[in-house]
């Protein structure tokens, strides 16, 4: 199976002098770290640590399914670096935060849903063989 | 509750769950949600294993070291992991209580000719909710050395809570099989063949509970895979049913706490406003 992911394309946001705030290519949010600047906010890229694959797929599929958003990717910059990125571009409409928000909570609700599917068909289970 | 599309209503189905494995079917849900279940399982599923061993002595013909990585392996009962807390979050120096749990292994071979066995059987734990697997009384235990007359090991180990990502011997499951598409219809796959593709390949278990392509059938290139089959088997220090529970509940934190780093990003960022109050 291919994992490759959604490379992002938009090379400039890996400035090392992101800090510089003369810089457009700044927006890059870090969300347990440094905070960067926002100079467009419908298109960012948001850079999460001590996550990978894992949640950065799940979470750029469920960001997809949001009829705002034009584009959104993931990568790891580096394999030795642990750090996810995030890039996210939205229509007029909404924002990059905002989709960011929706994503999340909508993967909370997707994963406590299957939860509860797997508790019923876990009891359901036990029900058909305690009965045999 | 319709918010993902019809693809997002998931289902499962427990096809067999004993002991020591589960096997179920995920449908109507997306790969990447699947995939992240099927990493989860492995590598961030929290045990309790052995990390640290003192030895007191050892005259047995292993090396400290190697008794110490032996000694690491063993399954230790983890159903009340989340009781524990990981050494990182605790406020003691050392281990304490709460986050570590005391074994002892102390044994001596006294008999003439004869070779004596230790084996998790004789780790004696300070905390009885966290001992060392055993299948039944029947069971003679883990092997971990073999000592000759005179020969005799005491040491003292502390366990401790962590993740497979850290190391392997505290991955809760031995094997995570999954598969989708066992008839390769969407053609994630190209099999190698000398000259028939159904002679040489053989049809794995879950096929017969997928549905085979017709023989007219036509590729669809825009279908996506929506059935996963997922086969657990356990290490035995925790129940199948729980690692995938638990599993569910990492992912959910995850989400959490990306969601705090989100908000605590509402404040001004750089001086400027937050952009959302832009629009």
């Amino acid at each position: 199976m291919d994992y490759s992911d959604n490379a992002d394309n938009n090379n400039n946001n890996e400035n090392p002098d992101e800090n510089d705030s003369d810089l457009e290519v700044s927006d890059i949010l870090n969300f347990h770290t440094e905070k960067g600047t926002v100079i467009d906010p419908q298109s960012m890229t948001f850079s999460i640590s001590g996550e990978e694959h894992t949640l950065g797929n799940a979470l750029r599929y469920m960001i997809m399914q949001n009829p705002e958003v034009e584009y959104c990717g993931y990568s790891i910059p580096h394999p030795s670096e642990d750090k996810l990125n995030i890039r996210i571009q939205t229509t007029e409409n909404t924002t990059a935060i905002n989709a960011m928000r929706k994503g999340l909570e909508d993967l909370k609700s997707l994963c406590a849903k299957i939860t509860e599917t797997f508790c019923e068909a876990n009891n359901k289970f036990d029900e058909k063989n305690s009965i045999s | 509750m319709d918010l993902f599309g019809p693809a997002n209503k998931p289902e499962i189905r427990i096809q067999e769950l004993t002991g020591e494995r589960i096997r179920f079917i995920l449908t109507n849900t997306d790969l990447s949600m699947a995939n992240a279940l099927r990493r989860i399982m492995i590598s961030e599923v929290a045990t309790i294993a052995i990390d640290m061993v003192q030895f007191d002595l050892n005259t047995s013909v292993l090396a400290d070291e190697f008794i110490a990585h032996r000694l690491g392996l063993i399954p230790l009962d983890s159903t009340e992991a989340d009781k524990i807390k990981y050494p990182r979050d605790c406020n003691c120096s050392g281990a304490c209580k709460e986050c570590s749990v005391e074994l002892n292994l102390h044994v001596k071979c006294t008999e003439e000719d004869t070779t004596k066995d230790v084996t998790s059987k004789d780790l004696v734990s300070h905390d009885p909710r966290f001992t060392p697997i055993t299948e039944g009384p029947k069971d003679a235990g883990i092997l971990i050395a073999k000592l000759r007359k005179g020969q005799e090991i005491k040491v003292k180990c502390i366990a401790k809570k962590g993740v497979a990502k850290e190391h392997a011997k505290w991955s809760p499951c031995a094997a995570v099989a999954f598969e989708y598409d066992p008839f390769n219809k969407l053609r994630h796959t190209h099999y190698w063949i000398e000259e028939d593709e159904k002679k040489e390949w053989p049809q794995s278990k879950n096929a017969q509970d997928d549905f085979p392509p017709l023989d007219d059938e036509i590729f669809d290139f825009t279908a996506k895979p929506n059935r996963f089959y997922f086969e657990i088997e356990t290490i035995g220090s925790m129940k199948p049913e729980d690692i995938v529970m638990n599993a569910f509940k990492k992912l959910l934190e995850k989400i959490s706490s990306i969601q705090m780093g989100l908000h605590s990003n509402d404040v001004p960022i750089n001086g400027r406003e937050p952009t959302r109050d832009v629009f």
